[in-house]
């Protein structure tokens, strides 16, 4: 037996190309799979910390003036029995000049249900609390953190870190679950560290432990503080997509190496057959190697795909943090099912792969001597079943496609997705019999020339190995088609709409105290045009009248309040409206609303409908009824919100001030308006925003978000060229001995060269040109289905002329690449080793 | 086991009183530095905490603390307030009541206080600093329910001991002894009154449906009762022990919240005030202690530490109180408790029927827990519940008290 598997695996001495190509392919696709793997595990665990801390689960409470809280306010709270606890929060700059969040906590009256018992320390020692709470203190800390505090691991416990101002943290205690980049300690230390005095950031209760808000103060219960977990999980799920088209278009590279290899072997199987080695012993051999195989390629590719995801960590990290606020380790933290799951993901998809050739060597007939290229005599059978196979991919597309009709809008993510799937699928296994098809009707028609007729009837034969290739071509170049066309389009959109949203040229934050004072005298000045007072709040959406026919829903929201004025309302994008955009703008100014799309999406809301909302405030059960009278779109917020006009919001919300937006007068300069505003007010630069400002931050974190996308993308469309190109070189040398003979008739050289050009370069266009249609698909998919699912709004379908141009240049490119080294072998071959009998393998 | 009739002896005032009666101090050491362990920790909510381990913990060293010692008068209203150079301290009242319809209904409201520090190494006061913890425990029980809340807090030896910012505290006159709404509070208004006198006790927990708690006028019918040698009550061999009083002839009137409805009660209080430095040490597995008001007037303190006597045994302790507020301390010998028939409480076997024997006094008693069911699930837990005293031979009720177990 260990005779027969070496005698099999010999082949791979004598064909090392093919070695290197089943294991590039291996590696290709379950590195990128286990990186994106590695990328989700990474962000689910830093989201996991983070909800287990402490302010998601609980209710906040803070001034409704803005003004801080104090240790007073938590005192007079709690001895007239309002089950409060203080908590400080605040930033301080590490050594290395990374922002640490430090969270100062009263363990004694922090609800005990609450996450804090998953911030946990490593030892619990009876003399902990008096640890925690009594100088010099605790500071307790994640150990991905230690590296920004210049700490090694086994220091850690008790050491004093310094910080940039030259203070020192309290001695560090691990807490492996708390968020990267956070420090827990008492409130006590942090108020020193923080030198906050008296004040503390908020104060927090047990979930709906309060019932409504002291006076004075503003509640926003846990419920509406959306948790990173769940805004993100479409995000991942998008990672997840892609990963998995690179790990399917790997395994086609596979199965063609795997295909390759057995033919190539039929005739040494056949030997063995004779020699007496059973049909089912082979089978098993063959098997085993593939388990070999697939353990060295998957080995390697999860090591590189660790590697990839720590390059590629840093951006997601930032693009969650940016996107949702959600903070994310830059650190690799891998539980130990990622292992195995890459390792079973990989042997899995090479085992399917391999079925077929397992299957075929299983059915091998010992007699079947002279058919040596048995395989190629089935291949019309295969197109048929191809073309069925895409059929019924196609079917369960329409499928999905009906049922996803039926649903409201904004459900189905994985049906969604399923759809995309399906219409890949069925778009690959139909590749090859319409290129079969396009072949002979071509060679039809080149009847009387006999050159071209032969390089159609030659690439039909070649057609069974390349067709292998050409599919993952096409499932790449939709897929970059498809991804490219919805980025660039949302780009577009959502530049256009911040052009629409920053109609201000200046937005002024003063403080809530003095926001009147501030608001007229900007009224006063002459460099104003106009002023746009925003203002927010909180309120829980209880339910919703369509028609005299109301239905609960008892949902958080957000209240905006904008000012429509003469600036704004000519700008502010409309998406649908009850009476057209005149009659929604004047409804608005009177005391109507408007709602954003995610909204109307999520919960099926439509102009005309009447929405009753309870405030989040003092007089928390003050329900206020609304009439919607305009949808409007609102890109990157990941929360149903609700649009009033300030001063009802104002009234009717009690909301407290926020900015204010200010047109400048024509000619107005904004450095005067700013210096005089510093004179006035004794308001810091800081304190007013440039317009072009708020444009670069936001546009910087949109550029980011789609860094990994884009970076997945590229690398999807290099694994199937490589998958290409790892098919033509396999046969390279075969197609000597089929070029010989025409060689031989007198055919120079240079036009069978330029004829395989030709050949490969026609099939990889007219692949590309089938790429289109169906990436064009694939962005409607995207964001007609898929971004409403995940994300609440619908995106203008663009199609980029250009980049379908540069996508089939990439297709052609590739294919002439990956013809050109055996071109060039050819060209370089002498004329004599064209006509050598060539020994068979 | 039992001592009983051994020693009949006076053992005058160098007696040893019954130093380290309460599980709820324990509460209050397990409870800080379990409890906390269990916030710190990540262990599961409600993990019952190793008795054996938490009792460890009040081994801990007193070095640094200001020591109880024998001949150190009780002074007051000055040591109703906080002592806050000791490290362990509580203000602890139980009653045992009834309702309009005669319906028994018992309740126990404790302020635990205990210092992080020495007095030495007192941080220096600032923002939240804090060197004093206080806990804090409501229970309200009735037929077969059993209500039980706690809460936390701390403060600074160095805060003004008036009625000011702390969000717990206690101050000697006028007397007052809160944390958070929680309050036991004088109702005399003349400053220069005894303030301790007449009490008024607010505690409420939850709410709608699940409120529950009491508002309750405390009036005091006898004089204070200092055990041990004049307040001082030893613990140990080597002399260590604790200041230790008690005003056992509160007449209670009030309110009880409790399932939504609101009873209006009268009956008996007991309320104990003790404070040490030194903790138990680590071979005690537990407590038994009764506190009973007869009906002929007497009272009757009596507790043991279950391997806290001579040779590992029990150590037994307690002060028979005459209805005039006379106190005759009892010695080791002069009482014996026999643990008769356990029920289950909250997955645990706790001996809910004792007799107890006090031959000098007379008293030959069945103690029974009506109620098995009194388990103060809290950070740390333990059992404590009202009780009726019975005549052994007789049967005939003789009084109604308050059993407190712990390390079960």
């Amino acid at each position: 037996m260990p005779t027969a598997l070496s005698t099999l695996l010999s082949h791979y001495r004598r064909h090392p190309g093919q070695l290197v190509m089943l294991l590039l392919g291996l590696w290709v696709a379950s590195a990128l799979w286990s990186s994106v793997q590695a990328i989700n595990a990474s962000a689910r665990d830093s989201y996991a910390r983070a909800e287990a801390l402490f302010t998601t689960g609980l209710d906040r409470l803070e001034r409704r003036d803005g003004q801080s809280l104090t240790r007073e306010d938590f005192t007079a709270l709690r001895r007239a029995g309002v089950p409060v606890s203080p908590m400080l929060e605040g930033e301080l700059e590490a050594a290395d000049g990374t922002r640490l969040t430090v969270i100062g906590i009263d363990p004694l009256t922090l609800p005990g249900d609450s996450a804090f018992a998953t911030a946990g320390s490593l030892s619990s020692s009876p003399g902990e609390l008096t640890g925690f709470l009594s100088p010099p203190w605790q500071t307790r800390v994640a150990p991905d953190t230690l590296a920004v505090l210049g700490v090694a691991p086994g220091d850690a416990a008790g050491s004093t870190p310094g910080l940039s101002a030259g203070r020192r943290l309290p001695p560090l205690s691990l807490s492996p679950s708390l968020p990267p980049d956070t420090l827990v300690m008492d409130i006590a230390a942090a108020a020193a560290l923080l030198e906050s005095g008296e004040r503390i950031s908020r104060l927090v209760a047990a979930p709906g432990a309060l019932a409504e808000a002291p006076d004075g103060l503003v509640l926003t219960p846990a419920t509406t503080l959306a948790s990173p977990g769940q805004l993100t999980e479409s995000f991942h799920l998008n990672l997840t997509a892609l990963a998995l088209l690179a790990l399917v278009v790997g395994l086609f590279i596979v199965q063609a190496a795997l295909g390759l290899a057995l033919e190539q072997r039929l005739g040494m199987l056949r030997t063995l057959r004779a020699l007496g080695v059973t049909g089912r012993a082979l089978v098993g051999l063959l098997a085993l190697e593939l388990v070999i195989l697939g353990l060295a390629g998957a080995l390697a590719g999860i090591a590189s795909g660790v590697w990839l995801a720590q390059a590629l960590l840093p951006d997601v990290a930032a693009t969650l943090g940016s996107l949702y606020g959600a903070g994310v380790g830059a650190e690799l933290r891998l539980p130990w099912h990622y292992w195995l799951g890459g390792l079973a993901v990989t042997l899995g998809g090479l085992l399917l792969a391999g079925s077929g050739v397992l299957w075929r060597a299983a059915r091998l007939s010992v007699l079947d001597l002279g058919q040596a290229q048995a395989w190629r005599a089935g291949f019309h059978r295969q197109l048929r079943l191809m073309a069925m196979a895409g059929g019924l991919a196609a079917l369960v597309g329409l499928a999905l496609w009906a049922w996803l009709a039926r649903l409201p809008p904004g459900e189905g993510l994985l049906a969604g997705f399923g759809l995309v799937a399906a219409l890949l699928l069925a778009s690959a296994l139909w590749l090859p019999p319409v290129l079969a098809a396009a072949l002979a009707g071509l060679a039809h028609l080149a009847r009387r020339r006999p050159l071209a007729q032969w390089a159609l009837a030659d690439l039909q034969l070649q057609l069974p190995r390349l067709s292998l290739a050409m599919m993952a071509l096409l499932i790449a170049l939709s897929a970059n088609l498809g991804v490219g066309s919805m980025v660039g389009g949302f780009r577009l959109t959502f530049l256009d709409w911040l052009d629409q949203r920053l109609v201000a040229d200046l937005y002024l934050r003063p403080p809530a105290e003095r926001f009147d004072e501030v608001h007229a005298w900007l009224g006063e000045h002459p460099g104003v045009a106009e002023r746009l007072a925003t203002r927010r709040s909180e309120a829980i959406l209880l339910a919703a009248e369509r028609e005299g026919a109301s239905r609960r829903l008892e949902l958080p929201v957000g209240l905006y309040g904008i000012t429509p004025g003469a600036t704004l309302m000519p700008a502010w994008p409309l998406r649908e409206t009850l009476a057209g955009r005149q009659a929604a703008w004047s409804a608005f100014a009177a005391g109507d609303a408007f709602i954003n799309e995610q909204l109307a999406t999520a919960e099926g809301l439509a102009p005309g409908d009447r929405l009753t909302l309870a405030g989040a405030g003092a007089r928390g059960g003050a329900r206020q009824t609304l009439t919607v009278v305009a949808v409007y779109p609102d890109y990157g917020n990941p929360r149903g919100e609700v649009l009033l006009a300030t001063p009802r919001l104002a009234e009717r919300f009690r909301a407290p001030p926020g900015s204010v937006g200010i047109v400048l007068a024509p000619g107005a300069d904004a450095d005067d308006l700013r210096n005089a505003l510093a004179e006035r007010f004794a308001l810091g630069r800081d304190s007013l925003l440039d317009q072009r400002e708020v444009k670069r931050v936001a546009t910087g974190i949109f550029e980011r978000t789609f860094t990994i996308t884009r970076a997945l993308n590229a690398l999807t469309l290099g694994v199937a060229a490589l998958a290409l190109l790892a098919s033509l070189l396999a046969q390279a040398r075969e197609r000597r001995r089929q070029l010989a003979p025409l060689w031989a008739l007198g055919v120079p050289r240079a036009r069978l060269g330029h004829l395989q050009l030709a050949q490969l370069g026609g099939a990889a266009l007219a692949t590309g040109l089938l790429a289109v249609p169906l990436g064009i698909a694939i962005t409607w998919g995207l964001v007609a289905v898929i971004n409403v699912a995940a994300f609440g709004w619908r995106l203008p379908l663009h199609v980029f002329p250009g980049e379908i141009a540069l996508t089939l240049a990439t297709a052609v490119a590739v294919a002439l690449l990956a013809a050109a080294l055996p071109v060039l072998r050819l060209w370089q071959a002498p004329p004599r080793t064209l006509l050598a009998e060539e020994t068979p393998s | 086991m039992s001592a009983r009739g051994a020693h009949k002896r006076w053992r005058g005032p160098a007696w040893r009183g019954p130093a380290w009666r309460n599980p709820a101090w324990r509460g209050l050491a397990l409870g800080l530095a379990l409890g906390l362990a269990l916030l710190l920790g990540g262990c599961e909510e409600g993990t019952a905490p190793e008795p054996s381990a938490g009792f460890a913990g009040l081994g801990e060293s007193a070095e640094g603390f200001a020591q109880a010692r024998p001949g150190t008068p009780l002074r007051f209203p000055e040591d109703h307030g906080a002592h806050p150079d000791h490290r362990i301290e509580w203000w602890y009242l139980t009653a045992n009541l009834e309702d309009q319809a005669g319906e028994p209904l018992g309740l126990q409201w404790t302020l635990f206080r205990q210092a992080l520090v020495p007095p030495a190494e007192r941080p220096a006061p600032g923002p939240w600093v804090a060197d004093q913890l206080w806990m804090a425990h409501l229970a309200v029980s009735r037929g077969e329910t059993h209500r039980v809340a706690e809460r936390f807090a701390r403060s600074h030896a160095a805060d003004p001991t008036h009625d000011g910012p702390g969000q717990a505290g206690a101050m000697a006159h006028p007397f007052r002894a809160w944390l958070d709404d929680w309050e036991l509070v004088t109702r005399v208004d003349a400053p220069d009154a005894d303030t301790f006198e007449r009490l008024t006790l607010t505690a409420f927990d939850g709410e709608g449906e699940a409120r529950f708690g009491y508002r309750l006028e405390l009036t005091a019918e006898g004089p204070l009762v200092l055990h041990g040698e004049a307040g001082f009550s030893q613990k140990a061999a080597d002399g260590q022990g604790s200041h230790y009083y008690s005003q056992p002839f509160w007449r209670v009137e009030g309110e009880v919240i409790l399932d939504g409805e609101t009873h209006a009660v009268t009956g008996r209080g007991w309320l104990d005030r003790e404070w040490s430095s030194q903790l138990l040490g680590a071979e005690q597995a537990g407590w038994d202690w009764f506190s009973l008001h007869l009906d002929d007037g007497h009272r009757l303190m009596a507790f043991q530490l279950r391997g806290g006597g001579e040779a590992g045994g029990e150590y037994r302790s307690g002060t028979w109180i005459s209805p005039e507020g006379e106190p005759r301390a009892l010695a080791p010998g002069e009482l014996a408790l026999t643990p008769l028939a356990t029920s289950g409480a909250a997955d645990r076997e706790v001996p809910t029927r004792w007799r107890l024997e006090v031959p000098a006094a007379g008293l030959d008693l069945v103690v029974e827990a009506p109620q098995a069911e009194r388990w103060m699930d809290t950070t740390v837990p333990y059992w404590e519940g009202e009780v009726v005293a019975r005549d052994h031979d007789s049967g005939d009720r003789l009084g109604v008290g308050y059993l407190e177990m712990t390390g079960y």
